[in-house]
């Protein structure tokens, strides 16, 4: 996007009252949006993402600052700007640019630009009438599809460019279901690092409309979840949203670098029970949360987080790194050029274990099967998590009966992870959009089953009935 | 205006029906303070260009944060191509323009011109005060947010306005351990126009007591409670409340408020307004579509008196819009701007006494995905303080509040005085309701 020489010229200027790193990256992203409202389509909007960012760091400060303007002119002012917030002689200076190789992950096979918009329509529609036609209760259907076609360039004062092409796509499915004056909402939505081959060969769009408008009618069945402590069996895919905000947040630099995190200067002690192990891993090929290489150059990589219990790492970017002496692992994200990267998750997951789906449930006397799990936020200080169950069942003598509605989880990361005692075999990934001080990005969560001994759950169903 | 008049000459030659162009131009900076050191620092201006064009009779729509000799093509043709794909009834529109707008001046001046080593000065005092207002306190952080936009909408039939507004956000979090060594956060922030008005030892205060009040936190007995809601809580309820008032979620069949006007919906004590024309941050006086905002109660002494309209939507209810008509990724939702509940006449001391024995929840959250706007019913995480004998009593952690919003307004018994601006742009007060569901030991 920029030349060489550009960029020299930017980064030594940007250095020239002392910082001791400077980086620029630049970006460009095409981003498409569909979206089908009872079966018509009503919006199409294109957008067009540009800017460029560029980062200043001394010891343990950082400056940031943004722009349209990718003139000489407009990256000239910025990093001239930004060098008045030091005001000290210079100490490094950029001579030469060397381009690094990367790998080619994550690259489409079908290119969303070159695939007509009409058959995305088409496939939308269907997925549509799949929903609308599973029962007389579905009043309301959306069906939407969202790809964006990055490109990256970054260069630093250690005299290196990164170049990175980023293509997403994701489909987004919502029922919504209403009877008796009840209205019950569910919604899916698949995505992966990969071209328009993914919701054509490996995935089946209908299959995840049923799916959908099942459980947005089964959920208009519910009764009120009741509450109270109560052994929880969460399932697999995108219940390990519990593990992402319960725990993988308090293991981000960001945090854990100031001693904000429960999990600061616990690296080797035991956080988790000791069946479980737990990874980020930004290089699986295509997954919705990879990339070649994280915003600031750095290769992805498999970070192991937790080891049969004992926490083994943290996520770390080169800026948060100074405080806690250590080197960027790869977990540097942002959401686009107006955010200042730092350490995030890519894709994040607790490993399999030996039980069955089945033996957990049929292993559990009493308690909340939480099937499919919506979203949740936790406070990295504290610990304290929570998140909504989208559905749910109560477990009875080891058999599902019941679904509920309005559960809630909430507990301190700490004492959930202590308490899984049973880890299934069926590890899933699901797709989220993960939202933090760089934004929002995409971000794979996943387990595969598994049984925590106790969790506070918040329904209005009352206290429990053991009964 | 000239640099935009390509994109009309461009229009007219491949035959659209109407251009609007909307430009957004918007300056941040920004900058924090770690144990009174400054660790951030942030500047930025950025620009974007939204546009709508009808093409057969529909709506096409593209963006762009890229403005050179190509973005007027890229912009047109998108339009195009994005219109044919459309097959919803809805008719098309863009604005000619309303009879009158109430613009007022709300661009600070003192605050753009105060250099920012003065603010930078002064939010390090403040960052010192909180840090060594208390031997407690472990960590702080103090953060400045400023920001100016300039928003402007341009269409073929010659409308053409501009807001420009400005404002900056001061925020300070702390961190301590209480004796049980459990780590406690506390935060206060304030949306000022001048930092001289900023009352710093006030302000340091009260994130101090916020943070050393939690001390020994622990979830309450589960049960059905009296209970106060704080103005933040209040504020995420109502927020989640008002998204029925949508007129596209009433004609598209999932608001719980459709067929409900002119019918009680929430407790007498509960009146609500939306005032865009209110001069704070939020203001507008014309809403993405270019229609006229004006001030108006939603809900009056619990009786609901409108939906909230878009073009689209008034249309199709043969009303007038209501000046709601904001954008979002090309498409005109609809949005309200400087919600507002009528404030009662007793202080939170006061209605803490009026409360007795119950509950006093100071902050809830999760609400992104632990509330349902479509069914009403909410769990979520709340903390606060056990209420004994009309005082606070001790502090409450690791509960959840459930229930249905719609229940909460309608169980309203008094509304505080203590009105406070939220970061969801809303004002609201303290509320006292009859009971909530608190799950927790």
């Amino acid at each position: 996007m920029i030349s060489k020489k550009l960029a020299m010229d930017v980064l030594n200027i940007a250095t020239k009252t002392g910082a001791d790193f400077a980086e620029i990256y630049l970006e460009e992203e095409n981003s498409v949006d569909i979206s089908v409202d009872n079966g018509k389509v009503e919006t199409c909007n294109d957008s067009l993402t540009y800017g460029a960012g560029i980062r200043l760091l001394k010891d343990l400060q950082s400056v940031y600052g943004y722009t349209n303007d990718i003139t000489a002119k407009g990256l000239k002012k910025l990093a001239n700007d930004l060098s008045a917030s030091f005001a000290g002689e210079r100490i490094i200076e950029v001579k030469t640019i060397k381009k690094v190789k990367q790998g080619k992950k994550n690259q489409p096979r079908i290119p969303y630009d070159s695939y007509p918009r009409e058959k995305i329509v088409e496939m939308l529609k269907q997925a549509s009438e799949v929903m609308k036609n599973y029962d007389e209760s579905i009043v309301r259907t959306t069906a939407s599809f969202a790809y964006d076609i990055k490109k990256v360039s970054i260069f630093n004062t250690d005299e290196k460019q990164f170049s990175d092409a980023r293509t997403k796509g994701r489909a987004g499915l919502v029922a919504i279901a209403s009877k008796d004056g009840k209205i019950e909402t569910f919604y899916s939505a698949p995505g992966a690092q990969k071209g328009m081959e993914y919701f054509l060969e490996e995935i089946d769009l209908n299959k995840f409309a049923k799916e959908t408008a099942t459980s947005a009618v089964m959920m208009l069945s519910a009764i009120d979840c009741p509450s109270g402590k109560m052994p929880v069996v969460i399932g697999n895919g995108f219940g390990g949203v519990i593990f992402h905000e319960a725990c993988g947040h308090s293991l981000e630099a960001t945090s854990v670098a100031k001693g904000l995190s429960v999990f600061s200067g616990k690296k080797g002690e035991k956080i988790a029970s000791s069946i479980v192990s737990a990874v980020d891993d930004g290089t699986i090929d295509g997954a919705w949360g990879s990339g070649n290489i994280d915003d600031e150059g750095n290769k992805t990589q498999r970070n192991l987080l937790i080891k049969n219990g004992i926490l083994n790492s943290y996520l770390v970017d080169n800026f948060n790194g100074r405080r806690m002496n250590e080197k960027g692992n790869g977990a540097t994200r942002r959401q686009s050029y107006k955010f200042e990267p730092t350490s995030r998750m890519s894709n994040t997951f607790i490993l399999p274990g030996k039980s069955t789906p089945e033996e957990i449930i049929a292993n559990t006397k009493y308690g909340l099967y939480a099937k499919s799990m919506g979203g949740g936020s936790v406070s990295p200080a504290t610990g304290e998590f929570n998140f909504a169950v989208n559905e749910g069942y109560l477990i009875q003598d080891g058999k599902i009966t019941h679904p509920v509605r309005g559960a809630t989880l909430i507990g301190s990361g700490k004492d959930i992870l202590l308490n899984i005692d049973m880890v299934g075999n069926d590890l899933k990934r699901a797709q989220g959009m993960c939202g933090s001080s760089s934004g929002m990005i995409p971000a794979d969560v996943g387990q595969p089953t598994i049984r925590v001994s106790e969790i506070t759950v918040g329904g209005t169903g009352g206290e429990i009935n053991n009964d | 205006m000239t640099k935009y008049k390509k994109f009309f000459i461009k229009a007219k030659e491949e035959n659209l029906e109407a251009l609007e162009l909307t430009i957004r131009k918007s300056s941040n900076f920004s900058f924090s303070f770690f144990n009174n050191e400054i660790d951030s620092y942030k500047m930025s201006d950025s620009f974007k260009i939204s546009a709508r064009g009808i093409y057969n009779g529909k709506i096409g729509t593209a963006e762009s944060e890229k403005f050179d000799k190509n973005t007027v093509d890229y912009i047109i043709s998108r339009i195009k191509e994005n219109a044919m794909l459309l097959d919803n009834e809805d008719k098309p529109f863009i604005f000619k323009g309303s009879k009158s707008y109430k613009k007022k001046n709300v661009f600070n001046k003192k605050l753009a011109i105060t250099t920012a080593q003065e603010k930078l000065q002064k939010i390090k005092s403040l960052d010192i005060k909180v840090k060594s207002a208390s031997d407690l306190i472990l960590n702080v952080e103090t953060q400045y947010h400023e920001h100016a936009q300039e928003y402007t909408i341009l269409n073929s039939y010659g409308l053409k306005l501009t807001s420009k507004t400005n404002y900056a956000l001061v925020y300070s979090s702390a961190t301590a351990n209480d004796e049980m060594g459990e780590t406690k956060v506390g935060f206060a922030y304030r949306f000022i126009s001048d930092l001289d008005n900023l009352n710093q030892e006030e302000f340091a205060k009260e994130v101090v007591e916020k943070t050393i009040s939690q001390f020994g936190s622990a979830p309450c007995a589960s049960g059905k409670y009296k209970c106060v809601f704080s103005p933040s809580a209040t504020s995420s309820l109502l927020e989640a409340l008002l998204s029925n008032v949508s007129a596209e979620q009433v004609q598209k069949k999932s608001s719980l408020l459709a067929d409900k006007l002119e019918q009680k919906v929430c407790s007498s004590k509960v009146t609500v307004t939306e005032s865009p024309l209110k001069k704070n941050p939020f203001f507008r006086y014309f809403d993405d579509e270019g229609v006229a905002t004006y001030d108006k109660t939603l809900i009056k002494n619990g009786v609901l008196k409108t939906y909230a309209y878009n073009l689209q939507t008034a249309y199709k209810d043969q009303v007038q819009s209501t000046g709601n008509g904001y954008k979002s990724r090309g498409k005109i939702g609809i949005e309200l701007v400087n919600v507002a509940m009528k404030p009662g006449r007793l202080n939170k001391e006061q209605l803490i006494e009026k409360l007795g024995k119950g509950i006093y929840i100071d902050d809830i959250s999760g609400v992104h995905s632990g509330l349902h706007p479509e069914s009403g019913n909410f769990s979520l995480i709340a903390s606060g303080f056990m209420i004994e004998n009309g005082k606070k009593d001790k502090p409450v952690s690791l509960i959840t509040v459930a229930g249905n919003i719609f229940d909460v307004f309608n169980d309203v018994i008094a509304v505080g005085n203590d009105l406070n601006l939220q970061f969801n742009g809303y004002e609201v007060p303290s509320i006292l309701i009859k009971k909530i569901a608190v799950s927790g030991k």
